[in-house]
């Protein structure tokens, strides 16, 4: 299937893996590249020597394109920034804020530049300062999120642009692709999906928490500090939207939250650690390989379409 | 220029009745988030008829610095 994505990206089909903290290393991206679409590696908050050790070992595993995905917030941003350019990716993705003070020098080194939005006037915004095309997220996307739905927000932003737009939050198989298409999107992007893939570092436990997921299983934390992210509910949100009710500051529920998603990926501590997932992780029933989600979701996709 | 920026602040941030001097910061004091600000950019952009270039989201902290930029850019009313 042939988009503005894929030929924008030179790739194979219009998928794209999300760049989740912690999950998104140098073996999902490659085996999601491998198997033709784009993957990530999501720098997150690592350091920027980090990073580059990432992005070498994917080179290691893949021939095929692959980006990373640079959160604003991070301290090491502008180093990570850096080492994206000296390490020669081909594509950047951003979160968590503006990536305008970059932007010129990831295009002069031939980056392709997709910042994150999640509203019209960002993405609008995005590709007056040189974007190459945005993912517009939904609210239905785990993780930290905005406040519009995909369903709203996809065709708003396709109205409001030129550039290509690449539709996250609630798709995890082909009837969602299918959807993005017709709202105008050009691309899908998925993160709960391939959390949930057999390459995915993620525990075990993790792992059988989005399976056995239902459609209502997810919630909102952070509303109030600002900062909204969306988890499967467990003993640790709880507690947490617990103290949000009683008004809790911010570092009482920092406290909380400090380390717990590494908790979950890592340890396997489903019941203290924040299990990031989207509304779709209902959807998710077997754990595949990257390989076999995206013949899965093109051949959905293509028969609908 | 004060008057005119603050209704315009008021109208996109949804603040009226609140106090606003040059001082005012954004995010500090009228609770605003970083998509508020581009809310606040785009309005400013059409209101003033000038381009405001994503670079400068970072310097534009308080209602003073909005003023600033916009006197800075040969902008009086």
């Amino acid at each position: 299937m042939k988009t503005d994505i894929t030929k924008l990206l030179g790739i194979e089909y219009p998928i794209i893996q999300g760049g989740m903290a912690w999950v998104a290393e140098h073996k999902l991206a490659a085996a999601v590249s491998n198997a033709g679409g784009l993957g990530l590696i999501g720098a997150a908050s690592a350091p920027a020597e980090i990073v580059r050790e990432e992005i070498r070992k994917c080179k290691a595993l893949t021939d095929k394109p692959f980006g990373v995905n640079v959160m604003l917030l991070n301290p090491n941003a502008e180093e990570v920034a850096k080492v994206i350019v000296e390490e020669g990716v081909k594509v950047v993705t951003t979160g968590a804020g503006n990536p305008a003070k970059y932007m010129e020098m990831w295009k002069k080194a031939g980056v392709k530049v997709i910042p994150v939005v999640a509203s019209v006037a960002m993405a609008v915004l995005m590709e007056r300062a040189g974007a190459d095309a945005v993912v517009a997220e939904g609210m239905e996307s785990g993780g930290h999120i905005g406040s519009t739905t995909t369903m709203a927000l996809v065709p708003q932003v396709v109205d409001a642009v030129t550039i290509p737009v690449i539709a996250a939050g609630g798709i995890a198989d082909g009837r969602g692709l299918a959807a993005a298409m017709m709202l105008g999107a050009s691309a899908v992007q998925m993160g709960t999906r391939f959390v949930a893939a057999k390459e995915s570092i993620v525990h075990a436990n993790y792992k059988e928490k989005l399976i056995k997921a239902k459609d209502i299983d997810s919630t909102v934390t952070g509303t109030t500090t600002g900062h909204p992210v969306r988890c499967i509910r467990n003993k640790m949100t709880k507690e947490y939207l617990k103290l949000e009710k009683e008004g809790a500051d911010f570092m009482e529920l920092e406290k909380l939250t400090l380390g717990s998603l590494r908790k979950a990926v890592i340890e396997g501590d489903v019941v203290n650690g924040t299990l990031m997932a989207g509304q779709i992780a209902g959807l998710i029933k077997e754990e595949l390989s990257c390989e076999e989600i995206i013949r899965q979701i093109m051949e959905q996709a293509e028969s609908l379409m | 220029m004060l008057e005119k920026l603050i209704g315009i602040i008021e109208e996109q941030l949804n603040v009226e009745g609140m106090e606003i001097t040059e001082k005012t910061s954004f995010k500090d004091d009228l609770s605003a988030d970083s998509l508020d600000l581009f809310e606040l950019v785009m309005a400013l952009e059409e209101e003033f008829g000038v381009e405001i270039p994503s670079e400068e989201l970072e310097n534009i902290t308080t209602v003073g610095s909005v003023m600033e930029y916009l006197q800075a850019k040969g902008i009086e009313a």
